[in-house]
């Protein structure tokens, strides 16, 4: 009896012991156990080269983030404080946001997060998205099948109870200045830890995809970061080279009818900046807005009707869908030529579309594509990956 | 006054001047307005083919109209495949809407009546909302297959929400007597079809919810020839079954029970009416999208300038004025000169409310009624 008793506490002591040093390991970024004021306690550091929409300062034991215009005429920036958790909060930040970093859990209200937490390795902390019918990435489609992420519904009609009995370490969002539709003010209003992203006010396609660096501070993921983005720049940087000793420019026409308005991309928005950085001749060039450009049908008619190219129409899967949208649109030059391009090579039957997710930390393949349409001699390896010819 | 048993709901110097025999002066000012209407309606319809964003010589625009080639490719395609049949849906559009205006007024005997205030928008509003959210019109590959069948069916489907819509507020009309309530009903009835409208919003997918918000929007620009034939016939039946329904219109005014005496078979007579109506209502809404007081105004416009309520003269006044004024807020929202568009509502409210205004100011039974 008393052997079976010894052989029981032996058992138990050695399971203990086989447990411990596991759990342990299962959170080797745990808080700070001795704070020392010396120490330095982020070992890698983003600057920021292309976006203009946020800066980060770093001290030995927080950084302080600043998103300047998180939406067109926001007034004053937004300012977080990531305190390495286990250390002191630093005083002086009273208007603030203070979050403590690593964030455990985290809520994605915009699939332009999305590839942030593929490609950063962040996916199990990705516990929230706005909307299931939204995301494309396959990754992540595989979480939400097996029931890991919760739909909290988008815009001000976000479903705040079931946000608060989540309860994520933080919630990235995006606001568009108008509180009947921003979510952002529910989600503060309750108490929860609010970041505001202002990835979409990027006027630059390496601007835009830097915001993958903002993603990175919460989750001290800084050195993944910084690799990712050091390849994406790099590799733009050469294609945008090849492009630029292109001697002919296709004219490049964009976007469809919405009602009686045919938005265009203005001359200074990230669409025009990938079309001049892939040879093509934006017949918007000159506009110098970096937002749409309400036009109507007559104007767009009477400025490329003859234009060599198309991009973007619309939700178009072919011809046909243009056709049957307004028959009229087949007097352009690119549609009776077979030259519309949209960007539903990759989408989902419910509406995503890996253009507005990848497509947007990617802009290295986004200009692959646009080369490669324009120019198809100086790409002659590289396979369309988010662009489909319409037929 | 005392002969008749229902209470009219219009000023009571027009009765007599339906029993009157209408004397030959009256005529002679009468075919005036009409002619004046119609010179109207002539001009806006130039000026919609010669004024635009883009601006196009006048001699060029003759040229492109026909059929010669002009100096600007684009502009030959600016005038015959947009200007003209925008400017011929405004027509059609205006003329419709003005017309099932009358004949809600009159049916309702109700001033303020029209198709947009009783929910008979919002009812084929509801019925493209079933076709487009749920069976996916459009931009959907399925429905580019089907081409025109997918425009007659949102035809039908508006055209029957209209008329579902127009049965239900006249159910109610014969339990309420009171104008004003009889609105609010109308309006609590829009309000309900546009709950469900978007909640079904709220359950689709983002390429039909922009089928669907785009046709909201309210635009003559969206009838393309091949679908110009199927409106055109649709809204010229309508305003068919209008135009021979004149005298039990005449008799409606008076009340069911004085048009009895007069011979009337009212129970047919409201039937022609309430098809008429819901036809053109749905018809109009479904291809241009809700459009806002044509219908409430231009009658208001013509009783003013022909001072009469004979409908012989109100149906073809305000079918007139319905397209003059349909055309001239369209030009306005093409906002010459500039490259942009205004929203075609917003300019009809701007005409159309101060209208609906002056209207209750008016008439004392209005302003002192509710």
């Amino acid at each position: 009896m008393k052997h079976v008793l010894s052989l029981v506490v032996l058992f138990i002591l050695s399971s203990a012991a086989l447990i411990m040093p596991v759990s342990a390991q299962d959170e080797p970024i745990a808080c700070v156990q001795n704070y020392d004021p010396a120490a330095d306690y982020f070992a890698d550091e983003v600057t920021v080269d292309y976006a203009v929409g946020f800066d980060v300062e770093y001290f030995n034991n927080y950084k302080v983030v600043h998103v300047t215009t998180p939406w067109q005429g926001a007034e004053t920036p937004f300012t977080y404080v990531l305190v390495r958790c286990g250390t002191p909060v630093p005083d002086g930040y009273d208007d603030a946001t203070v979050i403590e970093v690593p964030v455990q859990t985290a809520v994605s209200m915009s699939t332009t997060y999305i590839p942030h937490f593929v490609e950063l390795g962040l996916l199990d902390s990705l516990v929230g998205v706005d909307e299931f019918d939204f995301i494309y990435s396959p990754e992540v489609r595989e979480r939400i099948d097996a029931g890991e992420i919760v739909e909290i519904g988008g815009d001000a009609t976000v479903n705040v109870e079931q946000t608060l009995d989540l309860d994520p370490d933080v919630i990235f969002t995006y606001g568009l200045g108008t509180p009947d539709y921003d979510a952002h003010p529910v989600l503060l209003n309750a108490g929860l830890n609010v970041v505001l992203n202002g990835d979409y006010m990027e006027t630059t396609p390496l601007g835009r995809a830097e915001w993958v660096k903002f993603t990175s501070l919460f989750f001290n993921a800084e050195a993944a970061a910084n690799a990712l983005f050091e390849d994406i720049a790099t590799t733009y940087s050469d294609l945008s080279e090849l492009a630029a000793s292109v001697e002919e420019r296709p004219s490049v026409m964009v976007n469809g009818m919405y009602g009686d308005t045919w938005y265009v991309a203005g001359g200074n928005s990230f669409m025009a900046a990938l079309i001049a950085d892939a040879g093509g001749d934006y017949l918007w060039a000159e506009d110098e807005s970096t937002g749409g450009l309400p036009l109507s049908f007559e104007a767009v008619l009477d400025r490329a009707l003859a234009a060599e190219v198309w991009l973007n129409p619309n939700f178009w899967l072919s011809l046909d869908d243009g056709l049957a949208e307004d028959e009229r649109y087949a007097e352009f030059a690119p549609f009776q030529k077979g030259q519309v391009f949209n960007n539903v090579a990759q989408v989902t039957p419910t509406g995503g579309n890996n253009f507005g997710e990848a497509g947007v930390l990617h802009p290295e393949e986004l200009l692959a594509d646009l080369i490669t349409i324009f120019h198809p001699d100086l790409l002659p390896d590289h396979a369309l990956i988010y662009y489909v010819q319409l037929q | 006054m005392g002969t008749f048993t229902a209470k009219p709901a219009f000023k009571s110097s027009d009765e007599p001047a339906i029993a009157r025999r209408v004397t030959s002066r009256r005529v002679g000012r009468l075919r005036w307005v009409l002619l004046l209407l119609a010179g109207l309606l002539c001009a806006a319809f130039l000026v919609s083919l010669f004024v635009g964003s883009v601006s196009i010589p006048p001699q060029q625009v003759m040229t492109a109209l026909f059929g010669g080639e002009t100096t600007r490719a684009s502009w030959a395609t600016i005038v015959q495949d947009y200007r003209l049949p925008k400017a011929l849906t405004a027509l059609l559009a205006g003329a419709g809407l003005a017309v099932a205006g009358l004949l809600m007024q009159t049916l309702f005997r109700n001033p303020l009546a029209d198709t947009y205030v009783l929910g008979i928008g919002s009812g084929a509003s509801l019925g493209v909302a079933l076709v487009v959210l749920t069976a996916g019109v459009g931009t959907t590959t399925l429905m580019g297959a089907l081409g025109l069948a997918g425009d007659a069916a949102i035809i039908v489907a508006a055209t029957l929400g209209a008329g579902a819509a127009l049965a239900v507020v006249l159910l109610v009309a014969r339990r309420v007597q009171s104008a004003p309530t009889l609105l609010i009903i109308g309006l609590m009835f829009g309000y309900m079809t546009s709950a469900v409208v978007s909640i079904l919003a709220h359950f689709t997918i983002p390429n039909r919810l922009q089928a669907y918000t785009n046709w909201t929007q309210g635009t003559f620009g969206d009838v393309t020839w091949s679908q110009m034939g199927l409106f055109a016939a649709a809204i010229l039946f309508g305003l068919g079954m209008s135009f021979i329904s004149g005298k039990p219109l005449n008799a409606l005014l008076m009340g069911e029970d004085f048009a009895r005496t007069l011979g009337v078979n009212v129970r047919r007579a409201r039937w022609v009416i309430l098809i008429a109506a819901a036809i053109l209502a749905g018809t109009a809404t479904a291809f241009c999208g809700p459009i806002a007081f044509l219908g409430i105004a231009v009658p208001q416009i013509c009783r003013a300038l022909l001072r009469i309520s004979d409908h012989r003269w109100l149906l073809p006044a305000s079918a007139l004025c319905g397209a003059a004024l349909a055309l001239a807020a369209d030009v306005i929202a093409q906002a010459p000169g500039s490259q942009t568009i205004l929203p075609l509502n917003a300019v009809m409210a701007l005409f159309g409310a101060p209208i609906v205004i002056w209207v209750i100011l008016q008439r004392s039974n209005l302003r002192s009624g509710i």
